[in-house]
């Protein structure tokens, strides 16, 4: 009897079975290291600044854009592609300059951070010059040349000019050059992802004005056929150049670049390029007229839907769900540890442990996705997208399953841990046998409000450039403009989802709750 | 194991001191067990027999004195400095004994069969088989064959507790420890569960029993140990109970005797 196989023995304190809490945290951080290592050391694209050493081979340029700014980078309904103006300008250039290319599509806004962080090399997305952004990246000669107008409501007879902008509020994206523009005429700035909000926010009158780009707000009366709103006046008599945008160390990508360009326009393709979108040469000043034909013509909202129904079910079945599935798990075991480490008595596992949990309930999601995905790369760890976006989510379901489990460990009565100690078991036998399989019957309807809210949460994986189903339904909404049906459709995938896993919850309890009287 | 038993008690303890913050509840209790005899302890509330009790199996660490059952001896005046030492001592002296508790604290979501396998198989290590016979054996004798796929909430008051001594028993221990085993049962169960008890003692199982029902424990006992304040007030055969000699010990059973 004495020669049990079983590890040392407690002396009854319930604390001492925290003791192997260490063992699991130090499993969790080997976990997490195949999980960081791989993808900060992951076999790369040729950087920008690999170029010049195999200038004769093709280097694989990868390119920020969009995709939701038709006629310029949008995703064309009937192939699925993205497309537009500025993308066959770019693929021009790189046929040109034996570059091999590849896409990233992000909100406007993500477009800097993500050249910043080298997550992409180059931006192709209608980007005006302007000195300050000149000061921190380099441009490539001018592909556009075009100017700003201004967009108001239909009914809307006050609006004229920049100087009547004076006091009304425009929306705009946060990073635009037009943003700027508004501002210096005293506009009170509200921010959007792109015109197509900026569009929806002046027809439903919640904001008097945007600011954009001629041909943009041509291409999106003519797709919308909005009659809600109009082009009210020119923004100033400037005409604003655009270009394609590199990092200050990508000298040579742009080199060759403007030698492309200089080719290209010496031998008619950027005009061709032009004719085709706009009617005019809007690669050269003072093209004339343009003419823009709608990028996206006489769908119904019905076949809308159809064609956009495949596209989201693979945003969910490719992003969505994955990313649930996979911060869920690691979330929880993120939990269970921090969890054990809240109840142990060592302060130098329960006060990490609650700082933890102080951070991750104290800060918005949001938030923690753009630090994992644009800060962390500053101190040398670059995830993926999708890994980013797995992290992000997964600290921030341990930091509120955390707090669960612990309640649920809690509330198993003292009773039982004393039990399985006179039976002989170690603390980690009795946690592991006796205590957490009734915690988790108490667990299981508050952690399924966790995945739930995860579900729906990982909508914000767009902003760290991760096309999941919300991300579709946007880049769709933008050519069509059928932003009603489209997020209503969206909301319907959701909705599914969690009813799925509503049913699961209930299949669980039982199991789970199979002793109970 | 500390080699200084000069007696020939199964279960030894000496000197046992216990406070909790600063209120002392054991005050040098001093006790031995004959193999095979059944022990009451007895006490108004507060008097330390149930912390004596624990003592024995260490859920309650003693401050001072010394507990032996058998070969296992544990001095917790002088415990060793090494943490990996001090378990051992502990564990091996846990092994010797059973524990029954008052509101039987069984494994709600495990099967009757699984309460009873739990230990020989998880922590004896045990083969499953064997372990399996032994608890339908065990199941049989406290009277519940039949029952090992029942859940404990699908059991009787009684029924569960008697589930708890077959727990204990399935250990195999050389004592059986009871803390007040029928104080929570509704009165028309006590009978049932102290008829198991008392089948027990007539087999020859050595018991330490902490309960209130007086006539039951003059039905049984070999040993009488009354408590008060902390130290052993009175202590002897059955006849403790019958013709008490200390004063609180009789004010104690008329109280008692009143009351049931």
């Amino acid at each position: 009897m004495q020669a049990h196989p079983t590890r040392g023995d407690g002396t009854g304190a319930r604390a001492r079975a925290l003791r192997p809490v260490l063992l699991l945290l130090l499993l969790l951080g080997a976990l997490a290291i195949p999980l960081a290592g791989p993808a900060s050391a992951a076999p790369k694209p040729a950087h920008a600044q690999a170029a010049p050493a195999k200038a004769a081979s093709h280097p694989t340029v990868r390119v920020g854009t969009e995709g939701t700014y038709p006629p310029f980078s949008y995703v064309d309904p009937k192939t699925g592609q993205l497309t537009g103006f500025d993308i066959e300008v770019v693929r021009a250039v790189a046929a040109k300059a034996g570059w091999h290319l590849t896409f990233t599509k992000g909100t406007f806004d993500s477009l800097f951070p993500a050249l910043d962080t080298g997550r992409v090399d180059l931006l192709a997305d209608q980007i005006t010059i302007n000195p300050d952004r000149q000061a921190h990246y380099l441009f490539s000669s001018p592909y556009t040349y075009s100017h700003g107008v201004i967009v108001t409501a239909a009914d809307n007879n006050d609006i004229h000019s920049l100087a009547d902008l004076k006091g009304r509020t425009a929306a705009q994206s946060q990073t635009s050059n037009w943003t700027q523009v508004a501002k210096d005429a005293g506009a009170k700035i509200q921010y959007v992802d792109g015109l197509d909000q900026a569009a929806a926010l002046i027809a439903q009158g919640r904001v008097d004005a945007t600011v954009n780009d001629n041909i943009a707000v041509l291409d999106y009366l003519a797709s919308s056929g909005s009659k809600k709103i109009k082009v009210a006046g020119n923004a100033g008599d400037e005409v604003s150049k655009q270009a394609l945008v590199f990092r200050k160390s990508s000298a040579t990508l742009r080199d060759q670049a403007d030698q492309a360009l200089a080719a290209l326009a010496k031998d008619g393709t950027l005009a061709k390029i032009s004719q085709k979108y706009f009617g005019a040469d809007v690669t050269v000043p003072n093209s004339g007229k343009v003419d823009v034909k709608a990028s996206d013509t006489g769908r119904s909202t019905w076949q809308v839907l159809q064609d956009t129904a495949w596209p989201m079910l693979r945003g969910m079945l490719k992003d969505t769900i994955p990313l649930t599935i996979i911060s869920f798990v690691f979330g929880l075991a993120i939990a269970l540890a921090v969890a054990l480490a809240r109840l142990s008595t060592y302060r130098i596992l329960d006060v990490p442990a609650r700082i933890y949990i102080s951070i991750i309930r104290g800060t918005p999601l949001l938030v923690q996705l753009f630090i994992v995905f644009y800060g962390l790369p500053e101190v040398g760890v670059k995830l993926p997208s999708f890994l980013a976006a797995c992290l992000a989510l997964s600290l921030n379901v341990g930091g509120y399953a955390a707090e669960i489990i612990r309640a649920a460990i809690l509330s198993v009565p003292r009773g039982q841990f004393e039990a399985a100690t006179t039976i002989g078991m170690d603390p980690w036998q009795s946690m592991r046998r006796i205590v957490l399989p009734q915690a988790a019957r108490i667990a299981v309807p508050p952690l399924s409000n966790t995945l739930l809210s995860l579900v729906k949460d990982t909508s914000l994986a767009s902003v760290v450039l991760v096309t999941e189903l919300f991300r579709v339904a946007q880049v769709a909404a933008a050519v069509s403009t059928r932003t009603m049906a489209l997020y209503c459709l969206a909301a319907l995938y959701y909705w599914v989802v969690c009813y799925v896993i509503s049913i699961g919850q209930g299949l669980l309890e039982k199991r789970v709750g199979r002793y109970a009287a | 194991m500390t080699g200084t038993a000069a007696t020939t008690g199964l279960v030894e303890v000496a000197g046992l001191e216990k406070s909790f913050g600063d209120r002392q509840v054991l005050r040098g209790v001093d006790l031995t067990v004959e193999r095979g005899t059944a022990t009451v302890l007895l006490g108004p509330s507060g008097s330390g027999k149930t912390t004596v009790l624990r003592s024995l199996n260490v859920l309650e660490a003693p401050d001072r004195g010394s507990v032996r059952i058998g070969d296992a001896a544990v001095d917790f005046s002088a415990m060793p400095k090494e943490k990996g030492e001090r378990r051992r001592r502990i564990k091996a002296l846990r092994a010797r004994s059973g524990m029954v508790f008052q509101a039987h604290n069984l494994f709600p979501h495990m099967t009757v069969l699984g309460n009873l396998i739990e230990g020989p198989v998880q922590v004896q290590g045990r083969p499953r088989d064997e372990a399996v016979a032994e608890a339908r054996a065990l199941l049989e004798q406290v009277g519940l064959a039949g029952r090992e796929d029942a859940y404990p909430s699908q059991l009787s008051g009684g029924q569960q507790q008697r589930v708890g001594i077959a727990r204990a028993l399935a250990l195999k221990p050389e004592v059986l420890l009871l803390d007040e085993p029928t104080s929570a049962l509704d009165p028309e169960l006590v009978g049932e569960v102290l008829g198991v008890i008392r089948a027990l003692a007539g087999e020859g199982w050595t018991l330490i029993i902490v309960t209130h029902e007086v006539r039951f424990a003059r039905d049984v006992a070999d040993q009488v140990l009354f408590l008060d304040g902390g130290v052993i007030a009175e202590r002897g055969g059955g006849e403790v109970l019958t013709e008490p000699r200390e004063e609180r010990t009789k004010r104690f059973l008329a109280r008692v005797l009143e009351a049931g």
